[in-house]
């Protein structure tokens, strides 16, 4: 599904210049519940960035069903993102003027669709994430580990092929970063989505299918950590 | 669209202070606006209308000579015959009077004042003019003896009263010197500053005789109540001139020309005060919408990762600037339109301020406003598009980062 062939990126501070990462190659099939671990710095979130086609290597070419990305134009990515890609990240990014509802059909509504499909398929994954009765309410007034279920209801919605999740745990406290992992584990046996989070956290890399582990940009270990 | 709509009115809520702020700006130079507009159209309208009353009447017929050199009021050149195109004015139903213009120098007690002199047809001048209803002091001629009407300021500068003899020392139709003994039969007080300032009014039959005038006049005025559109009027009385090419028809807009002038020059002062409008939401907008556009950027940033096109990002902020310009505009209609109708029912009295000052319009006293519906519609249509103009300056620059530069964004 996804194809990442000796990615390099480099970021250029000032004067210095920044390899983010070296060379990285890997796989992704689908349905793969997969975690990008390393420590701060190694480039999980660069790595993330790029399959998510939000950022372009420097150089080496990510592969999307088979397509390279690179020569692909905004506005093809842009398309790409809306309809096959789904976005979890470390600080939620809610909308805080809209309600939990609102902010999950928002994703939704960029597809085009309206109406009473876009309200029951909204609060159907709500009801999912298990955010039942909470619809109306404003991010404001959910917890952190509610407002993360909104953001991960937000990226599932649409059905996506891959949601791609940065550190989704790193702003909650343990238990609640637990319920969120088997939360995403459970849509993943489920709708076969595929996902793929990064975390330096040691009780997340446990909840992965697979583990990429990044070291100064590189891959460092590609395996399988539980049956 | 509906949900870009839904997120910006939202979004009007999310800083309520400085959206509050922002309209209210907006709201006071577009009230502004709408009061200036509305007070100088009001002073425009009415100084039309004092115009065609008190100076210009709706259109005249003078000899052509006359016209070119209408300043000096050359007697030579006239109407020899208005008794000829009367006849064709009144088969016409168009109200005519008979009046003869020409300069004098009013002499009173030691002193004396250069003065434009109008001698009247006191039986028909009521047809075309409203001289006979601005008599403040004494009463109107009479048509006979030699009584002369005064402006105020006039009659108050050279301290003369009614009852008082008057020399006007001017010249004959042939140019000779002449001097006519009057006596002040009243004061007049008009609306119209320019009759009060400088002008004396006598009886046509009075100077007949002494200025050789041989039943000549230097002008018959018209009046018609279309004044406004003459064009279709002065079309059809045209042909009752065919026989007399020394003579010409003018209508109220030629002969009141400088006035028109001066008019056009007061409209494009409004259209400052609207590019004030337009300042005021730059200024505010700009720097509201720059608030929220880096306030946001990290929710740009999500919303670009999710697909959102730029487009439709940059259409939301337009939206929400669009909702404060709406908002700044509604408020301002109605506070302008409190204003307007203020100042229509009662105007304010500047005549202490102005005194005999002469500040071009035709109005002597209190000034009205008057409603002027375009105004409304172009302060309203003005505020909304300027607004959403002016937020594309703040979000198309949150646009250029990258989408990982926003997500970053602190």
């Amino acid at each position: 599904m996804i194809k990442v062939t000796e990615v390099s990126k480099d970021y250029k501070t000032g004067e210095t210049t920044v390899h983010a990462l070296k060379k990285v190659s890997m796989a992704v099939e689908k349905g793969e519940f997969i975690a990008i671990a390393g420590p701060s710095g190694s480039g999980k979130t660069t790595l993330l960035n790029l399959i998510g086609c939000l950022d372009k290597a420097t150089s080496g070419e990510i592969y999307v069903d088979g397509e390279p990305v690179s020569g692909k134009d905004r506005k093809t990515l842009a398309l790409l993102r809306r309809n096959r890609l789904g976005f979890v990240f470390q600080s939620f990014n809610l909308i805080p003027v809209l309600t939990a509802a609102e902010n999950v059909s928002f994703a939704l509504s960029l597809l085009g669709i309206e109406g009473k499909e876009l309200k029951e398929r909204t609060w159907g994954i709500l009801a999912e994430v298990g955010l039942e009765g909470l619809e109306d309410r404003l991010p404001g007034e959910l917890s952190g580990g509610q407002q993360q279920r909104v953001a991960v209801a937000r990226a599932l919605i649409k059905k996506p092929d891959l949601v791609l999740a940065d550190e989704p745990t790193a702003n909650l406290d343990s238990d609640t970063g637990r319920g969120l992992l088997e939360l995403m584990a459970e849509l993943n046996r489920k709708h076969g989505t595929t996902f793929i989070f990064s975390t330096h956290d040691p009780m997340v890399m446990d909840f992965a299918e697979r583990l990429v582990l990044l070291h100064d940009g590189q891959v460092a270990k590609n395996g399988r950590v539980k049956q | 669209m509906k949900f870009l709509i839904a997120l910006a009115w939202k979004n009007l809520s999310r800083y309520k202070r400085r959206t509050a702020i922002t309209v209210a700006a907006l709201a006071v130079g577009i009230c502004f606006y709408i009061w200036i507009d509305g007070w100088l159209y009001g002073a425009e309208l009415e100084s039309e209308r004092n115009l065609i009353w008190y100076e210009t009447a709706a259109a005249k017929i003078m000899n052509e000579e006359y016209w070119e050199d209408i300043e000096t009021f050359p007697l030579k050149h006239v109407v020899a015959d208005p008794a000829a195109l009367e006849a064709g004015l009144e088969a016409a139903g168009i109200a005519h009077t008979r009046r003869t213009v020409f300069a004098g120098e009013l002499f009173f007690a030691g002193g004396a004042k250069p003065v434009k002199m109008v001698a009247l047809n006191p039986a028909t001048d009521g047809s075309v003019y409203r001289l006979d209803r601005s008599v403040s002091a004494g009463s109107f001629l009479d048509g006979t003896g030699s009584g002369v009407l005064l402006g105020e300021w006039l009659a108050r500068d050279l301290g003369i009263e009614v009852g008082d003899p008057v020399v006007v020392r001017t010249r004959t139709r042939y140019g000779a010197f002449q001097t006519l003994d009057l006596e002040v039969a009243g004061i007049i007080n008009s609306p119209n500053p320019v009759l009060n300032k400088g002008t004396g009014f006598v009886s046509l039959e009075s100077i007949e005789e002494s200025m050789e005038m041989e039943g000549s006049v230097s002008e018959l005025a018209l009046y018609f109540p279309d004044w406004q559109q003459p064009e279709d009027r002065l079309a059809r009385i045209e042909p009752l001139l065919a026989g007399y090419p020394e003579l010409k028809l003018l209508s109220w807009r030629d002969l009141a020309e400088d006035y028109l002038m001066f008019a056009k020059m007061k409209q494009s002062g409004s259209g400052i005060y609207l590019l004030l409008v337009f300042i005021i939401a730059a200024v505010g907008i700009t720097n509201t919408m720059l608030m929220a556009v880096y306030e946001r950027v990290r929710e740009i940033g999500m919303m670009r990762a999710l697909g959102m096109k730029r487009s439709h990002i940059r259409l939301a902020f337009m939206l929400e600037a669009g909702g404060i310009g709406f908002l700044g505009s509604v408020l301002g209609l109605v506070l302008g339109g409190i204003i307007t109708f203020l100042m229509v029912r009662y105007g304010i009295d500047f005549s202490k301020m102005i005194g005999e000052m002469d500040i071009g319009y035709r109005i002597s006293g209190i000034f009205y406003s008057a409603w002027h519906p375009a105004a409304f519609v172009g302060g309203f249509i003005c505020g909304i598009l300027a607004s959403m103009v002016i937020s594309l300056i703040p979000a198309s620059r949150a646009l250029k980062k990258g989408i990982t530069d926003c997500l970053r964004y602190e």
